[in-house]
């Protein structure tokens, strides 16, 4: 039952079929326990890939698995810091250029060796105007890709470009190194499906909208990784049945779970329940740039208006906790520290502060949001308490998510609720949501000396002095409530009381973790 | 015959009129619902300009109308087009035809189960009609359709899976892999979507059933000292059973609907999960050829049912 190298999509439904019904083989077949044959690994609350080309991935599932398949050139630890993982070492000489030394004798899935010439090629397809990958500004400032020798290969970046290295990690980057011996002559349709990497796991069937199973790829760079053979990946729509699937003992991992039943299954001892702060920020966005929203005292007014704990308390079932800012905790060298006075709740202030601007009780504003749960509770609760507090007449709309995140683009809105999930680099968040300039700026803010700090920030290599530019960054922000930043939820992973060897990452590092599970 | 091909004949075209009505329904409502399927596609990396080229790449800039007869003309040359977000690139009738086996089987079980309870408890509360048997089997449909099956299949779940460990928890063995498999791992699917159905039918066969055990000829047959059985099975029972197959018919689409749900909950790749992924997903012409699929079976067992009324009683043919 193995796919060939360029199978049709046909072929790959067939070899599905075989391929999904492993996980639930025991059953039939007498439930052989040997320590872990084949780890079930579900993924939860989402089933649509669309392709597991990096440099073309989108969506967070598509994700999950790359992270297994692939490697970067660098990785993160679990205190959020990066580390060589297809490099061996690294340099900055100046601070506009980059020397990589990569390890020798890593090994893509067909066999091949990983070389600096495979490097430069997968950062070139990248920037590529003609390939067009999502990820093609990130890597924008690279002005040259040098290769030194087989293994070393150089980056240089017209100005110093301090968020280059967290764009070089295996996270949501697209800069997973592909093979140029199989892509140099254009990306064939069936890489998309069957791609090779040099990661721990190889694909061996994918069932469109059902599950992937993944092998051992037997000449990882990494000795005795990855310790399981074989990884099935059902992918299930519903979370709720992700939990049921591991209770019941069909799946040993999940990628997520529902937020309201992480109390029960913490005292459930079947269940191993880890958990984060992720790397992740949510916030009401506010349109600067419409009434009412275009005076400062009245955002510093709602800002002071509503009680953000209890937004964790009733949004999240308390699986969060109240932000600082909108760089999330988990970056603990770039995020705020304290929690600043104007994100907590204070009736007097707010009202004395709406008092001086040019709105007042009444004043009607709509705060857009989607869906039937989490993200509609969470404006619900916003809304409640700022009419409440201040005696302004807000009401939600209720819309879906990609609508929502049209009208914001085209500034059709005058308030929503909104977040980001699994960017790794505090400039992300920063720069991009706040810089006059940044792609994030929805709510067309702009302030010149926090644009300046932030291009400063941009540029500065030493990672403590960066860190406290963006901590200056969200010092001045806060002042000006461009957003209101309200909580960052937590990242959770099931595990069966059996499982051992997985480490969650703040990222929810699903794909990349499974190499290390020794269980099952 | 020219009388039995002119009604075989008007109800094809029935059957063809309401499937194209049925599609325009879909395909409209789709379209004015909020959501876009670039945006599933591009995810967080959609930008107008992104957004542009999708559209302009699947079609998805020309006039509405143009874009519905587009895709019925594929239809007409059995042609379902490509899936746009919810596995994209991929042939819709491939995607179809893949997916179809694991709904029918399960279909077909929850149907035999249906069936099966039906018999039984029916026959058993119309033959003991006052005692504590009918009181149970009348109580026990009473509870069949006041449960709703998504509801019935987390219970499910949660006691013969979870508990019992009898079945499994999620997953189906699809019946090429293995017949016993499929049997078993379908059980509880199956068994969630069958009970309201069965409860009807148990209601209606079991009405039918007493409505005929006191008719004349069946008073005249006993006399003719005919066996209890005999009588029941000749007289009662044949008469009995056309509206249960008519309710059967009836039913079929309450089990379609069931089948949407249940997919989800106990991750079966059947038509009902892609039809609820699609809908999810924007994808107009997975949505639109499951809806196709759908109505196809829906009218197909209506007329298989009238087939088998027609048999079992020719007056109806006449």
């Amino acid at each position: 039952m193995t796919v060939s190298r360029n199978p049709t999509r046909r072929a790959i439904l067939k070899a599905g079929v075989a391929g999904s019904t492993l996980a639930f083989l025991p059953i039939w077949a007498g439930a052989a326990e040997a320590a872990c044959a084949t780890l079930r690994a579900g993924i939860t609350g989402y089933n649509v890939i669309n392709t597991l080309d990096p440099a073309r991935a989108t969506l967070i599932p598509e994700s999950y698995v790359i992270w297994g398949m692939f490697n970067c050139l660098l990785k993160f630890d679990e205190g959020m810091n990066i580390i060589p993982d297809l490099a061996e070492s690294y340099e900055t000489p100046t601070p506009t250029l980059l020397r990589f030394k990569l390890r020798q004798g890593v090994k893509f899935h067909d066999g091949v060796e990983m070389t600096a010439e495979d490097v430069k090629f997968t950062l070139e397809r990248l920037r590529s105007e003609e390939f067009a990958s999502p990820h093609r500004s990130k890597f924008a400032p690279l002005s040259d890709i040098r290769v030194i020798d087989a293994y070393t290969i150089e980056l240089e970046t017209a100005e110093p470009f301090a968020p280059l290295l967290s764009y070089l990690t295996n996270t949501r980057t697209g800069s997973q190194i592909v093979p140029k011996h199989l892509l140099e002559n254009g990306t064939p349709e069936s890489f998309a499906t069957n791609p090779i990497g040099t990661g721990p796991f190889k694909l061996q069937s994918y069932e469109p909208g059902a599950a992937l199973t993944l092998t051992a790829h037997t000449e990882y760079f990494e000795p005795g990784l990855p310790k399981v053979q074989m990884v099935n990946i059902p992918l299930i729509a519903e979370e709720s049945a992700g939990v049921t699937a591991l209770l019941g003992g069909s799946i040993d991992v999940t990628s997520t779970a529902p937020f309201a039943d992480i109390p029960n299954l913490e005292k459930d001892k079947r269940v191993q329940v880890l958990k984060k702060p992720g790397t992740n920020s949510r916030f009401i966005s506010l349109n600067n740039a419409v009434a009412p929203f275009d005076d400062v005292h009245f955002r510093r007014a709602l800002s002071l208006a509503f009680d953000r704990q209890a937004m964790v308390d009733v949004v999240l079932f308390g699986e969060g906790r109240v932000a600082k800012g909108v760089i999330p905790s988990s970056i603990s060298w770039a995020a705020a520290q304290e929690q600043p006075t104007l994100t907590m709740l204070d009736p007097a202030a707010a009202k004395a502060e709406m008092a001086k601007s040019k709105y007042g009780p009444g004043t009607e504003a709509t705060v857009l949001t989607w869906g039937s749960s989490w993200w509609k509770r969470f404006a619900e609760v916003f809304v409640l308490q700022v009419n409440q507090v201040l005696g302004v007449n807000f009401k939600v709309e209720v819309s879906d998510s990609g609508t929502v995140y049209q009208r914001m683009q085209a500034g059709d809105v005058q308030a929503s609720i909104w977040g980001w999930l699994g960017l790794v680099d505090p400039d992300e968040y920063a720069y991009e949501i706040y810089h006059s300039k940044g792609s994030r700026n929805y709510e067309k803010y702009s302030n010149p000396e926090v644009d300046k700090l932030l291009e400063q920030a941009r540029s500065e290599m030493d990672q403590s002095a960066r860190g406290d530019l963006y901590r200056q960054v969200e010092a001045l922000v806060i002042e000006d409530c461009p957003i209101l930043p309200c909580f960052e939820s937590n990242v959770h992973n099931l595990l069966s009381a059996k499982v051992t060897g997985f480490v969650q990452l703040p990222y929810s590092a699903f794909g990349s973790q499974l190499a290390n599970v020794d269980n099952c | 015959m020219p009388k039995g091909l002119r009604y075989f004949l008007t109800r094809f075209i029935g059957a063809l009129i309401t499937m194209l009505v049925g599609t325009v329904v879909v395909f409209f409502v789709m379209k004015a619902a909020p959501g876009d399927p670039a945006l599933v596609v591009l995810g967080d990396f959609a930008t107008p300009e992104t957004i542009a080229k999708f559209n302009s790449d699947q079609g998805l800039d020309q006039p509405e109308l143009v874009q519905y007869f587009n895709w019925l003309a594929g239809i007409v040359q059995f042609d379902f087009g490509t899936s746009l977000s919810v596995s994209q690139g991929e042939d819709i009738g491939a995607l179809i035809a893949y997916r179809l086996p694991s709904t029918f089987f399960i279909g077909i079980y929850a149907l035999t189960i249906a069936i099966c309870l039906a018999l039984v408890l029916g026959t058993l509360a119309a033959t003991r009609r006052g005692t504590l048997v009918d009181t149970s089997a009348t109580s026990l449909a009473v509870l069949g359709v006041s449960m709703p099956d998504f509801w019935l299949g987390y219970m499910l779940i949660l006691g013969l899976s979870i508990g019992m460990g009898w079945f499994p928890s999620y997953g189906f063995v699809q019946p090429s892999t293995s017949i016993l498999g499929a049997l078993h791992s379908g059980f509880l699917p199956a068994l969630a979507i069958a009970a309201p159905m069965a409860a009807v039918f148990t209601r209606t066969l079991r009405t039918s059933l007493i409505e005929n055990l006191d008719r004349d000829h069946v008073r005249v047959a006993r006399s003719f000292g005919q066996t209890g059985r005999f009588t029941f099975l000749h007289h009662v029972f044949r008469n009995s059973i056309i509206p249960f197959i008519v309710v059967i018919g009836l039913q079929v689409r309450y089990l379609l609907g069931g089948v949407v749900i249940i997919e989800r909950i106990f991750g079966i790749n059947g038509i009902g999960s892609l039809m609820v992924e699609a809908a999810f997903a924007r994808d107009y012409y997975v949505v639109q050829a499951c809806a196709v699929v759908f109505l196809g079976v829906v009218l197909t067992v209506n007329f298989a049912v009238d087939l088998i009324c027609a048999s079992l009683d020719p007056r109806r043919a006449r």
